[in-house]
């Protein structure tokens, strides 16, 4: 059978009553747990797989990819709405996107957010189903070296988080690439900065930093606000919906944000932050009215939420395709697959077309749901803002720490007789941190940033290195990586030519004004 | 919010009726992982034959096992129904991350699975053979990159035993360590590195698609319907296995200790094991009482020679 | 870093002096801890200590840039923000890194809630509390008994069979 008719033949079996109900909890399910502050993804499918284990195989499937990208969506919300990404792929939707709510547009931020993850999860499912060979063949040709000059790439585009001064944003830059040396190196299983304390030798986690920096350090600097603690609850003004000039803001990014996310999603060493980074820092680039950028533009929410949500469908084409598990949540899903007799690698295509097929096809319906549910939801989700502050604020702390202590629940520290868990200690130390640096204005992405890069950059360079056995032109050998360091300096020089045109053009007005 | 969470208590209270633990079993790893799957199988299994009413599982991930050891040294002395599940990768990690605490600390009971560790080639490799790969390392032992798991894990260990049978040198050993057998696999089919070495399990699939030229599996005898030599039968005298144990807590009674080992010989001749086993493509390499614990001695002599010479521990 | 023209006659901005000592305090643990890392003889590559002393080196310069912004005045006007509602949530997360190991879950984190409320003006302490036990049981519930979440156990949880 071709494609389209397996592909048929999978919707034919996801539309059934029962299966679209399953789609239905499975997306509910995984959007309330997602939405959760500080609680991601991957804990959000970790904890509700198992859920679907006691279904038939075509049923938890379809419930399972209702939980994907229910919970990849849930994380959002959050993050435009409180600053508080539960995961560091959300870090960059909390940039704009709060903004945006700050101003009372919240709804349309949301919205933006919703049917750009609807659109880039139908273009990068149907991606998946047609040209998932053809992809995964363009991410086994990155090497380290490639993925070296992609790590170029990414910490030229974090200047687009620096805010208004590049001393500071370098500065909360080094912070995180500080944190990012701490813990064993992987290449000689040495400790490095860990001062004998046994839990640092993992390192620090991505989602503690990113869960304190944000969710903590914002809550100490609310509740530190003098002038926020009289202001009533901000309302959310005008239409919850998006305007017609938000339509026409958007489509662009929502397009380039999937063409960016699904490749990178796809790459072994790729991952969703890495996709909404570069999507932000594309649409900064290219955006009418940049200055926009870091006030609250919707081209920020619209392009890396498409990236974050492309990507969840890309890190499917090497787990699919190669059995490779590339992410956390993947990983989770892996074990999930083969208990749904699922084995993924080369041959699943031929072995078990039908169940691929169901999956793909479940993704597609689970996708549909999302958008179904979720955007009546928004007028619900806006709502949070009304939450008397006390109580909004005390339960964003109860779930920040809750989601700390079950992704590392270890009480491996002792004090006296007491023992607690180590990593709270870093979430209060790290929410310590992110008030300071709110206080003194600092901006809070590139620390996570810094701490994500930082690591990837220095692996891939060394294992280059040594497998040139020190060579340094492996750098540049390949086309791919020669093209990737040219974007890069495109990246830096392109806004700097639109800038001193733009100004040119302003001088040219005040002169022929003189006249 | 509040309906979400009133529909999942509701659902959750329905779908998971709740027990009182007998053994609570310590995965020191991430859930998802080989040891974390071992616990739950033997959560299974213990259950549904009856051995154990109730059994829990806790995950204590990170550096390699050695956190949760330590956890469970600390906190579990003398508890009868407290359990660890553990393996060869935390013999290196105790020694490269100089752990306070030791295997010697707890009360190991019985070897369950193992894993032949497999080296690999892409199929257009120009190395046909064991022997060609010998040739290349001692030729140029830097020249040959291998990829596999974290630094100083089964995986680097056994290319430092093959590359000092050999008779090259060690210390050259130009080991590229990727965060999981996963990532490796990637770098090997994409022509990254000139060898795989990881976990049978990892290459398995892109082996039988024929983009993986398996040249020799690293245990001391053939991996059932795999073609290939072991290492021994290629001239390379190194024997190998990735395997898992299950260990009890420090300072129990022998006839506690009596007790668990019956329990856990029950669990392994149970259908319910081996059925699980058969599942998962685990092999059966129960070994248990002082048989055990002679090789476990031997494991941690052999595996500390070894990261000596390749430099990783002094 | 600003176009701003330098004006040594002010006075300095005290906190950002402070900021640039631990930053340079910062670069001079890592340079230390890096030195006393015993390294692998591996032939031919960068080894695990030339990354650690590139970001002590830019941490270093970071340091004399923000003691310049400093003497510039260079950084943003600081708000007047009231620490008291600070200290009420650093203490209650402080309570709950210290009760959760013996107290378990909904104790811990319902003091954590109750200080975070009293941090937002909400009180008094002996309502909130047993407020804030009862909605971090219910949350333990949904999640250590429906979904399987290993969360700390404490004379509340266990009432639960």
């Amino acid at each position: 059978m071709d494609t389209f008719g397996l592909l048929a033949e999978g919707l034919l079996a996801a539309l059934q009553l029962q299966n679209l109900i399953y789609a239905l909890i499975g997306v509910t399910l995984g959007t309330a747990v997602g939405v959760l502050p500080g609680i991601g993804p991957a804990l959000t499918v970790a904890l509700l797989l198992p859920v679907t284990y006691r279904l038939d195989p075509a049923g938890s499937l379809i419930m399972f990819a209702g939980i994907y990208y229910g919970g990849m969506y849930g994380g959002s919300t959050t993050s435009i709405l409180l600053n508080t990404p539960g995961e560091s792929a959300s870090i960059v939707t909390a940039l704009e996107g709060n903004k945006m709510a700050r101003k009372g547009r919240g709804g349309p931020a949301l919205a933006t957010a919703a049917i750009g993850s609807f659109i880039a999860g139908l273009i990068a499912t149907l991606a998946l189903a047609f040209v998932a060979p053809w992809v995964v063949k363009f991410a086994l040709a990155f090497g380290p070296a490639e993925y070296f000059a992609l790590m170029v790439l990414a910490f030229i585009t974090v200047s687009a988080a620096f805010g208004d001064s590049a001393l500071r944003g370098l500065t909360a830059l080094f912070i995180g690439l500080g944190l990012g040396i701490i813990g064993i190196d992987l290449q000689t299983g040495q400790a490095r900065l860990s001062f004998g304390i046994p839990d640092l030798l993992d390192g620090i986690e991505v989602t503690t930093l990113a869960v304190a920096l944000f969710a903590i350090g914002e809550t100490l600097k609310i509740a530190a606000d003098r002038a926020l603690a009289k202001e009533e609850v901000l309302a959310v003004k005008g239409s919850i919906w998006m305007t017609k000039d938000d339509w026409k803001r958007s489509w662009i990014p929502w397009l380039r944000g999937s063409a960016i996310g699904f490749p990178i999603g796809a790459m072994p060493a790729g991952g969703a932050d890495v996709a909404s980074f570069l999507s932000y820092s594309a649409e900064r680039t290219f955006a009418k009215r940049p200055e926009e950028f870091g006030h609250g533009a919707i081209e920020g929410v619209a392009g890396p939420e498409a990236a974050n949500n492309a990507s969840a469908a890309g890190t499917l084409v090497p787990l699919l395709t190669l059995g490779l598990p590339t992410t956390a949540t993947a990983a989770i899903m892996l074990a999930g697959f083969q208990q749904f007799g699922l084995q993924p690698g080369p041959l699943l295509f031929t072995n078990n077309a039908s169940l691929v097929w169901a999956l793909i096809a479940s993704l597609l319906v689970a996708n549909f749901m999302l958008i179904v549910l979720n955007l009546p939801l928004i007028g619900l989700w806006v709502k949070l803002l009304t939450i008397p502050r006390p109580w909004l604020y005390g339960g964003i702390l109860v779930f920040a720490t809750l989601g700390t202590l079950g992704a590392n629940g270890a009480m491996s520290g002792r004090l006296g007789p007491i023992s607690f868990s180590f990593e709270l200690l870093l979430l209060l130390a790290f929410g310590i941190l992110g008030y300071l640096l709110r206080r003194f204005g600092y901006p809070i992405a590139p620390v996570v940033v810094g701490l994500i890069l930082g690591p990837m950059a220095e692996q891939q360079l060394r294992r280059a290195l040594a497998i040139s056995q020190g060579d340094p032109m492996i750098l540049v050998h390949s086309p791919i990586a020669i093209t990737l360091y040219v974007v890069a300096a495109a990246a830096v020089l392109l806004p700097l030519y639109l800038r001193l045109r733009g100004r040119g053009d302003v001088l040219g007005q005040l002169a022929s004004d003189e006249d | 919010m509040n309906k979400f969470i009133l529909a999942a208590l509701v659902s959750g209270a329905l779908a998971l009726p709740s027990f009182a633990a007998d053994y609570t079993i310590m995965a020191p790893a991430a859930p998802g992982g080989g040891w974390d799957q071992t616990a739950r199988t033997m959560q299974e299994s213990l259950q549904a034959e009856g051995i154990s009413g109730n059994v829990q599982v806790t995950n204590v991930p990170g550096a390699g096992g050695t956190i949760g050891l330590a956890q469970f040294v600390n906190q579990s002395n003398g508890d009868r129904n407290a359990l660890i599940v553990g393996g060869y990768v935390m013999v290196g990690a105790i020694l490269t991350n100089a752990s306070p605490v030791t295997l010697d600390q707890v009360t190991p009971i019985a070897r369950l699975t193992g894993e032949a560790i497999a080296i690999v080639v892409p199929a257009s490799s120009a190395l046909q053979s064991v022997d060609d790969l010998a040739a290349a390392l001692k030729e140029n032992t830097g020249a040959v990159s291998w990829a596999g798991g974290s630094a100083g894990g089964a995986d680097h260990i056994t290319a430092g035993l093959i590359t000092k049978a050999v008779g090259a040198d060690p210390t050259q050993v130009n080991y590229i360590a990727y965060s999981g057998g996963g990532e490796a696999l990637a770098a090997v089919l994409g022509g990254q590195v000139t060898v795989g070495i990881s976990g049978y399990s990892e290459f398995a699939s892109q082996i039988e698609a024929g983009e993986l030229r398996l040249l020799a599996v690293s245990t001391a005898e053939r991996v059932p319907n795999v073609d290939a030599p072991t290492l021994k039968e290629s001239g390379v005298d190194v024997a190998v296995q990735n395997w898992r144990m299950v260990a009890a807590a420090p300072g129990i009674t022998d006839e506690q200790k009596a007790a668990i080992s019956a329990d856990i010989e029950k669990m392994v001749n149970s259908a319910s094991w081996k059925a699980a086993l058969e599942s998962r493509g685990w092999v059966n390499t129960y070994l248990a009482g002082d048989a055990f614990k002679a090789q476990l001695t031997e494991d941690i002599a052999a595996t500390e020679s070894i990261l000596r010479e390749i430099g990783l521990v002094q | 870093m600003s176009a701003e023209p330098v004006r040594l006659a002010r006075r300095p901005d005290g906190a950002a002096l402070v900021i640039a000592a631990i930053l340079a305090g910062i670069a001079a643990v890592i340079v230390w801890q890096t030195s006393q890392m015993r390294v692998p003889p591996i032939q031919a590559r960068i080894g695990p200590t030339v990354f650690p002393y590139i970001i002590a080196a830019g941490l270093g310069l970071l340091s004399i840039g923000t003691v310049v912004s400093a003497f510039r005045r260079g950084f943003p006007p600081r708000e007047d923000d009231n620490f008291i509602p600070i200290a009420w949530i650093i203490g209650g997360l402080v309570a709950q890194l210290l009760t959760l190991g013996w107290a378990g879950f909904s104790i811990g984190t319902g003091i954590l809630f109750a200080f975070t409320a009293k941090a937002f003006g909400r009180g008094p302490l002996w309502q909130t509390i047993p407020l804030g036990v009862v909605f971090a049981f219910a949350v333990w519930f949904i999640f250590a008994k429906g979904l399987q979440l290993s969360l700390p156990m404490g004379p509340l949880e266990r009432l639960v069979p």
